[in-house]
């Protein structure tokens, strides 16, 4: 599929058209790190006074270049397709090996960045637990109740990095018992002949 | 004792693991990284490993491991990075997991070469592992999982002369002041709590109780 691009964005990139191949490089060069790490205004400056251009033109340069990367890896469009969108921006023959060059070497990178900044749900980090008795409390006495403690840690990413938070439960064994025969069931159905089906169909 | 014959991975030598259950693993399987992890601590000589757990122990008992003296112990070998790394981690595993169920030092150490280990690295390891047996075992009862623990308790006691509603009260009263530790490391709660005297009584005969049947079972 060919990427279809607003004209803001084709508007920000004709900038780089007019430029040559080691600045474009460079120029992908930062776009790739402003995805790491975010970006540095100082960079920018620097491109500029180098380059004669406001830093505005410079910061747009970037970001558009970012954006066709990101969106290209998002849909993982073959090689043709992105050299295809790519001259429909006007782009010379030797800037479009070079950005090609760029794509192809991160485009696994790209997507790996792009699969952790979805991940919503506080997934599993660790379970501490522990077991007691209850010999005594305040309105009875001489009892024996087990109990057994869980502590579940969690981890939730987000914008500004991952958070933790915990749960504590407290149960029974009996209550623990069944809690393990389900999830045992769980991990169970992961091989009957129905889901295996399936992954075979996605994969 | 469960017994399965499986043919391992074959390593440069090839070993026909017995699958058993291990006492230091809790009875159960011995994991697959372990078993590999096992080989590559092989290639130090012992003296450099004894020295390794060493450094391995002093982490777990919370003091801080030295890298850099890690390193140098592991700089013969040629051990990359990532080698460094799954040793550290095989010894933490194995010497935690031990103190986790209780395991006497011999019967580590059979175990251990079953697995594949050279006799005298795992007589250095199970050395270090004995000599440090009891530490280890109260570091790892300190970290067990507790739900809020009491730093510190604080009181005053005050005599209201009077108040708003009533005029001539003389009343004692006391103020508690309980610090716990939060549910996240280091951050801990206080609660502020004021007593009748009354009310007071009750909760010190009810606390007297309490203590008197935790000494009863010790």
């Amino acid at each position: 599929m060919l990427l279809v691009l607003s004209e803001d964005h084709k508007e920000h990139l004709s900038f780089l058209t007019k430029a040559d191949g080691s600045v474009v490089e460079e120029f992908g060069r930062i776009a790739l790190e402003f995805l790491r790490k975010g970006t540095n205004p100082k960079i920018y400056e620097g491109a500029a006074r180098k380059l004669c251009v406001p830093v505005g033109m410079v910061q747009h340069g970037v970001e558009g270049l970012m954006f066709l990367m990101t969106e290209s890896s998002k849909h993982m469009i073959s090689e043709v397709d992105f050299m295809d969108s790519v001259l429909a921006l006007g782009f010379g023959e030797d800037l479009i090996q070079s950005l090609l060059q760029l794509y192809v070497q991160h485009k696994h990178q790209i997507r790996s960045v792009l699969s952790q900044l979805l991940c919503n749900q506080p997934a599993y980090h660790n379970l501490e637990w522990r077991l007691d008795v209850q010999l005594a409390s305040r309105s009875v006495r001489h009892q024996i109740v087990p109990m057994v403690t869980i502590r579940l840690l969690l981890t939730r990413s987000s914008d500004v990095g991952s958070t933790q938070s915990c749960m504590d439960l407290q149960t029974d064994p009996s209550s623990l018992l069944h809690m393990i025969s389900t999830l045992e069931a769980a991990l169970a159905a992961v091989k009957t002949s129905h889901a295996r089906r399936i992954l075979r169909n996605i994969k | 004792m469960l017994i399965h014959l499986v043919c391992c991975r074959t390593t440069t030598h090839s070993v026909v693991c017995v699958l058993q259950r291990f006492r230091f693993c809790g009875d159960l399987d011995c994991p697959d990284w372990v078993l590999a992890e096992i080989s590559t601590l092989a290639k130090i000589s012992s003296v450099k490993m004894k020295l390794l757990c060493a450094q391995v122990l002093k982490d777990l008992l919370g003091e801080g491991i030295d890298y850099d003296k890690v390193g140098k112990l592991t700089a013969d070998a040629k051990f990359e990075s990532g080698d460094i790394k799954a040793t550290v981690a095989v010894l933490s595993f194995i010497l935690s997991s031990a103190a986790k169920h209780d395991v006497d030092s011999e019967s580590l150490s059979s175990e251990l070469q079953q697995l594949g280990l050279p006799k005298e690295h795992a007589t250095g390891l199970c050395k270090s592992y004995e000599d440090k047996h009891s530490a280890l075992q109260d570091k790892l009862r300190d970290t067990s999982l507790r739900l809020r623990r009491l730093d510190s308790v604080s009181w005053r006691i005050d005599y209201t002369l009077s108040s708003s509603e009533l005029r001539e009260v003389n009343e004692p009263l006391v103020h508690l002041k309980l610090q716990t530790q939060g549910t996240e490391p280091g951050s801990s709660d206080t609660t502020v709590v004021s007593i009748s005297p009354d009310k007071f009584r009750v909760l010190l005969t009810e606390l007297k109780q309490a203590q008197a049947m935790m000494n009863a079972l010790q």
